[in-house]
């Protein structure tokens, strides 16, 4: 017998004590949805159950006491930290959910500039942990466009990636160790070592886990030396995308790490970089980092294999440092934005995928003329390339429409799902990977068994032994 | 049917929330900075319309919308004195139903020129376009003097209306405009022709054309003038012109904030009351 709604909050505050249950209906409905069904909370036009409510995780114990009431109760949770998902992770789409909040675990465990690492509660901002090494020459080299507003736990559980992801990896390649609470209340903690070969990697277990298994409380990661005095940009303008790619890749497989490595399309281009590009030009940029003769001869290199690409033209670095300078969503940023979207009906959505070298072309095109011809009132469809590896790269589809006719909280049904869906489709066709660094959520989690083929029964497997009432964070990843 | 000839005219500027602190240091300190306007260097940050503009430019468009719900019929055409820059943002007026499109070559740095630029839409009004209704911000960005609304309704002897937050039609293509005034909100019925100079509006945002819109007016064109062919001599007025910048510095825009102490959110009320707000309850 399933627990009622009042149930629900009388057993949290019995745990935490009734100031740290928040239910006030208001903050839980706009907690019904995250960025994926944005245009709910921007119109206030709510369709998701609302759930029970927010329990606050002041400490590792009390979060596994939560679980252990949750798991004991068949209740829904849903783990959450800066609140800033864009693939549905964090909805509710079980009735009476709780979502668990670890906002208020937000104290910097150690640094400790030795070892180069740093120990974080889930709830610290990345900003917060970034200016506090920084303040010790050092870095996290974690640098997303939610860094101003995403907390360490969550860019953990999504599998974050940051802007300097081509030099420094992504978050699972951050992680030295870290602590998790799972179902029934069960903390495990996960060393801190530079490396082991004593089994499977466990921390992959957690890392990306989206909520679904866990609930992860403290990360270690890794600090790099910080140097941006040697930062340095370099930027082409070209023509087409096919050799935009072949000049990334060019440069990945040529032994050379650049921070940064991106190509923007037309479209994408147009948006960012219409003072320099003209309307059809596609933009290639780069930047190296780290001790001086590394920078400079990275950059160097850089220029020298871009060189073999005639089409290229060079742009002044100022323009690429300028506009890199100025990437990062803040709060203000979404604030605007927002209001932009209310006033126009005009909605930006992105979704990423990656592939190797020989599919990635064929997959952005295929999918940007699909959406083109199927979808209606698009107003812009582009993208780029913004995170590449030796043996491929990413494909970040950036893309705009019109809600016409439909009132806001269709907009994921006519608009967004068919054209996420063309993107899986035309992904999948090709040989890639559906999801590159948003997480699956539950916007993407209808195509995991298409993603995932033979190996789903790995990811099942472990959802099952983990969760195995299926409390946690229901229809993430794994579709309901 | 009566049709209305409206004009908005609009600005590209750069986009200085993009800009660093650091650029507006350096741009202070060096006087010889490459752009002449201001000292500091706004080349590199990617170009923005005028938000003031970006409203009047919405607004035409709702005025026309509501016009064609009356039956009455309405061309809107859009006038920008700015370089190549510009020609992206004309292209997309085009596709949300502009008919006219037009730019003036500006031949050099007009950003603290507001006489000639004032003289160089008249002149378009005048010789071009004989328009009914010239709307356009109030101030933009770079020079921010606000006076070209001013000098423009003079050079056209048209009345002006500043402060612009809405414009509704009217019968007998009259329109009624509300305008922010020391007091509160002044609305006025306006025969035309006259100037509106638009002001902090709530639609702020310009609505967005889809693909089909743009292929649809692809080959629109867009009017290409120069100071000579609307009567303007620029070199020679910009000699006349009296606003010269002689150097920046920064304001100090820093707030100032207080940790209150208490050992219960109670107790931090308190000290935030006695300490803080009780002597600003006591004088209202």
């Amino acid at each position: 017998m399933p627990l009622t709604r009042e149930s629900i909050v009388e057993g949290l505050q019995r745990i935490v004590g009734p100031e740290d249950v928040i239910t006030d209906e208001h903050i839980l409905v706009q907690s019904s949805v995250d960025n994926f069904r944005k245009l709910q909370n921007i119109f206030d036009v709510h369709t998701m159950p609302v759930p029970a409510a927010i329990v606050m995780a002041r400490s590792t114990a009390r979060v596994a006491e939560i679980l252990r009431f949750a798991d004991e109760h068949g209740v829904n949770v849903i783990p959450r930290t800066g609140a800033t998902a864009t693939e549905g992770g964090l909805e509710s789409a079980a009735p009476d959910s709780v979502i668990i909040d670890g906002s208020a675990m937000n104290e910097i465990l150690h640094i400790d500039a030795y070892n180069m690492q740093a120990t974080a509660q889930c709830g610290v901002p990345l900003q917060v942990l970034e200016d506090r090494v920084r303040e010790l020459g050092l870095t996290t080299g974690h640098s997303p466009q939610s860094k101003p507003v995403a907390h360490m736990g969550g860019l953990v559980a999504t599998r974050s990636i940051g802007q300097f992801s081509t030099l420094y990896g992504g978050i699972e390649d951050m992680v030295v160790g870290l602590e998790a609470v799972f179902p029934g209340g069960q903390v495990t903690r996960i060393k801190n070592v530079p490396r082991r070969a004593a089994g499977p990697d466990i921390r992959h277990v957690v890392v990306g886990n989206e909520g679904a298994l866990c609930f992860i409380t403290e990360v270690t990661v890794k600090l790099f030396p910080y140097f941006p005095e040697n930062n340095t940009f370099l930027g082409w303008t070209l023509k087409d995308m096919a050799t935009g790619f072949a000049a990334l890749r060019a440069v990945m497989v040529s032994g050379h790490k650049p921070s940064v490595a991106r190509v923007y399309d037309p479209g994408d281009a147009g948006i960012h970089f219409s003072h320099f590009a003209a309307p059809d030009d596609c933009v290639l940029l780069f930047m190296a980092e780290g001790p001086a003769g590394i920078a400079k001869a990275t950059a160097e290199g850089i220029a020298a294999v871009v060189a073999g690409f005639p089409e290229c033209k060079p742009v002044e670095s100022a323009y690429i440092e300028t506009w890199f300078n100025d990437l990062c969503w803040d709060a203000s940023k979404i604030i605007a934005e927002d209001e932009r979207i209310r006033q126009t009906r005009n909605v930006n959505r992105t979704t990423e995928i990656s592939a190797d070298w020989s599919s990635i072309n064929d997959i952005y095109q295929a999918a940007k003329a699909r959406i083109i011809v199927e979808i209606p009132d698009i107003t812009m469809m582009g993208g780029h390339s913004s995170h590449s590896y030796i043996n491929g790269t990413n494909m970040y589809f950036n893309y705009f429409f019109n809600v016409v006719d439909v009132g806001p909280e269709e907009e994921t049904d006519k608009y967004y799902l068919p054209i996420i869906g063309i993107i899986c489709e035309e992904t999948l066709r090709l040989g890639g990977s559906i999801v590159h660094h948003h997480g699956m959520g539950k916007a993407r989690a209808p195509w995991v068994k298409d993603e995932y083929g033979s190996s789903y029964y790995i990811l099942e497997t472990l959802k099952h032994a983990f969760d195995p009432n299926g409390i946690m964070n229901k229809g993430t990843i794994i579709p309901k | 049917m009566s049709s209305l000839r409206i004009l908005v005219s609009f600005k590209v500027t750069p986009d200085f929330e993009a800009l660093r602190e650091a650029d507006w240091l350096a741009g202070a300190e060096d006087d010889a900075a490459e752009d002449a306007a201001h000292g500091v260097e706004t080349r590199y940050v990617r170009r923005v319309l005028n938000c003031f503009d970006e409203s009047a430019l919405e607004m035409a468009l709702r005025l026309a919308d509501a016009r064609a719900q009356r039956g009455s019929a309405t061309s809107l055409g859009a006038l920008s004195v700015g370089g190549k820059e510009t020609e992206p943002y004309l292209k997309t007026l085009l596709a949300l139903g502009y008919e006219r499109a037009a730019r003036v070559e500006p031949e050099a740095a007009l950003d603290f020129a507001p006489a000639v630029v004032a003289s160089l839409i008249a002149g378009y009004v005048r010789q071009v376009d004989h328009s009914d209704l010239l709307l356009l911000g109030c101030r933009s960005g770079p020079g921010d003097s606000g006076t070209v609304p001013f000098l423009l309704a003079e050079a056209l002897g048209w009345p002006c209306l500043t402060q612009v937050l809405e414009v509704e039609p009217l019968p007998d293509d009259r329109v009624r405009v509300a305008c922010l005034v020391d007091d509160g909100l002044r609305r006025v019925t306006l025969r035309l022709p006259c100037v509106l100079a638009v002001g902090n509006a709530v639609v702020s945002q310009l609505r967005v054309p889809t693909l089909t819109d743009r292929l649809a007016r692809k080959h629109a064109p867009i009017d290409v003038l120069s100071g000579a062919d609307l009567g303007v001599d620029i070199a020679g007025d910009l000699r006349r012109e009296t606003c010269v910048l002689t150097g920046l510095e920064t304001i100090d825009r820093a707030r100032r904030g207080v940790i209150v102490g208490g050992a219960t959110p109670a107790a931090k009320a308190h000290a935030l009351f006695a300490a803080h707000l009780k002597d600003l309850v006591e004088k209202l």
